[in-house]
């Protein structure tokens, strides 16, 4: 854990609720319903709030390309510095490859999501520029753990995560990790939630997309309407 | 890993500094001393833990030793040995860790320490994910009246808790970044095997 002043993260100005304005530095989140329930957005969306609050942000997107990621981010919180953001996708034609885009921006490649070795040397030289740069928190997001469970298996990736996690939690960020929960059994949903603090589950509902919080506080938070 | 000393495979051309490395480490752990690196997959079995590799050897390179050492699929952890400063490219290559010459004690002692200690991390982390795994199983075949009564359930809950903590304590929770890629890089590997 973090031995530095204690910055505490408000996730509230996404979903309302005071379950999210007081997140302690180094918690783990993970997003996880059906599929087409809004869980990127919301994530793209954590990590505007923070860039709009000075914090780091950085994405690793396993299907999606980073620049485009990148763009959907900052269309959350247009005047924020976007030099606080970089992301990593999985689209590199060989080995890995890195691009500094005009806005300031990084976008780090990888082959493909089972190169994790290459993630996690993407993710330490982030972690560079946060400590080489002025802000002192971040907001890493994963969308999504389905697709990394697909390229090799649920005990690679839930140890994936047990470690990432573990780095974020020393440095004092936070992780927000997506996961279709459509697209495994009952046992790998829960064995991967097993290796985060809190969960945001989504639904649908009468037509409409629902959102609670788990894990954080005592009682989880009723359901509420995503606008 | 036995409940005896640890063991150490020194390989180094140059005998003083052989010798050197031999009598910092005999101490805490049982040391073996090669030569070079055919003398030095002679001596490599299942017992070693830790290797001490020298870069740039007569015969054999520290690379191909390595290699050597993937393909038996010796569970031991190696240190590279080298005159210049690489980077994370060594981590990737499958060597845990380097050390660059002049080595001096605490070094070497550290580095080895800190190689045993990844070791029962990787391990740890193994054991609580089997432990997961049980209880998720669990979870997703009872319903939560039958959970809460069942001693197996509590039990391993309890289990998860310590070995969570456990992990959190090993590496210092993974502070450093070249802790973080080993670690990484050792689920890669299994995953290869």
């Amino acid at each position: 854990m973090s031995n530095e002043t204690e910055h505490v993260y408000d996730l509230s100005g996404v979903l309302g609720g005071e379950a999210l304005s007081g997140v302690r530095p180094g918690t783990s989140i993970l997003l996880s319903g059906p599929s087409m329930t809004g869980k990127d957005a919301l994530l793209f969306e954590f990590l505007a709030h923070g860039v709009g609050r000075g914090e780091s942000g950085i994405i690793l997107t396993t299907e999606g390309e980073g620049e485009d990621t990148l763009r959907e981010i900052e269309s959350y919180t247009p005047d924020a510095d976007p030099s606080l953001l970089a992301a990593i996708d999985c689209r590199a034609r060989s080995g890995r490859e890195t691009e500094h885009l005009d806005s300031g921006a990084v976008v780090y490649r990888v082959v493909d999501p089972s190169d994790l070795t290459g993630i996690g040397i993407n993710i330490t030289t982030h972690l560079d520029r946060i400590r080489s740069s002025n802000a002192t928190a971040c907001r890493m997001g994963l969308t999504s753990l389905s697709t990394m469970v697909r390229y090799s298996d649920r005990e690679t990736v839930f140890k994936f995560c047990h470690v990432l996690l573990q780095r974020l939690e020393s440095a004092g960020f936070i992780g927000l990790c997506t996961l279709n929960s459509e697209a495994h059994d009952d046992q790998t949903v829960q064995v991967l939630k097993q290796a985060f603090d809190a969960n945001i589950e989504f639904r649908e509902h009468d037509g409409d997309r629902q959102v609670r919080v788990l894990g954080i506080g005592s009682q989880p938070s009723e359901w509420q309407t995503l606008g | 890993m036995s409940d005896s000393e640890p063991v150490v495979l020194v390989v180094e051309d140059q005998k003083d500094l052989a010798e050197t490395y031999y009598l910092w480490l005999r101490d805490d752990y049982s040391v073996t001393v090669a030569g070079d690196g055919d003398e030095a997959l002679e001596k490599l079995d299942e017992d070693v833990d830790v290797v001490l590799l020298d870069r740039m050897m007569p015969g054999l390179s520290g690379r191909e030793v390595l290699e050597e050492i993937q393909a038996r699929g010796i569970d031991c952890r190696v240190a590279m040995v080298t005159a210049v400063d690489p980077d994370f490219d060594i981590l990737e290559m499958g060597f845990d860790a380097y050390l660059s010459k002049p080595v001096m004690r605490d070094q070497l002692t550290q580095t080895v320490e800190k190689l045993l200690e990844r070791r029962a991390y990787d391990a740890l982390l193994q054991e609580y994910y089997s432990l997961v795994e049980k209880a998720a199983t669990l979870q997703a075949s009872k319903n939560q009246s039958e959970l809460e009564a069942s001693e197996e359930y509590s039990d391993l809950l309890e289990r998860i808790e310590q070995h969570h903590e456990e992990l959190s304590e090993t590496l210092g929770g993974i502070e450093d970044d070249d802790d973080f890629i080993a670690a990484i890089r050792e689920l890669s590997d299994v995953e290869r095997n």
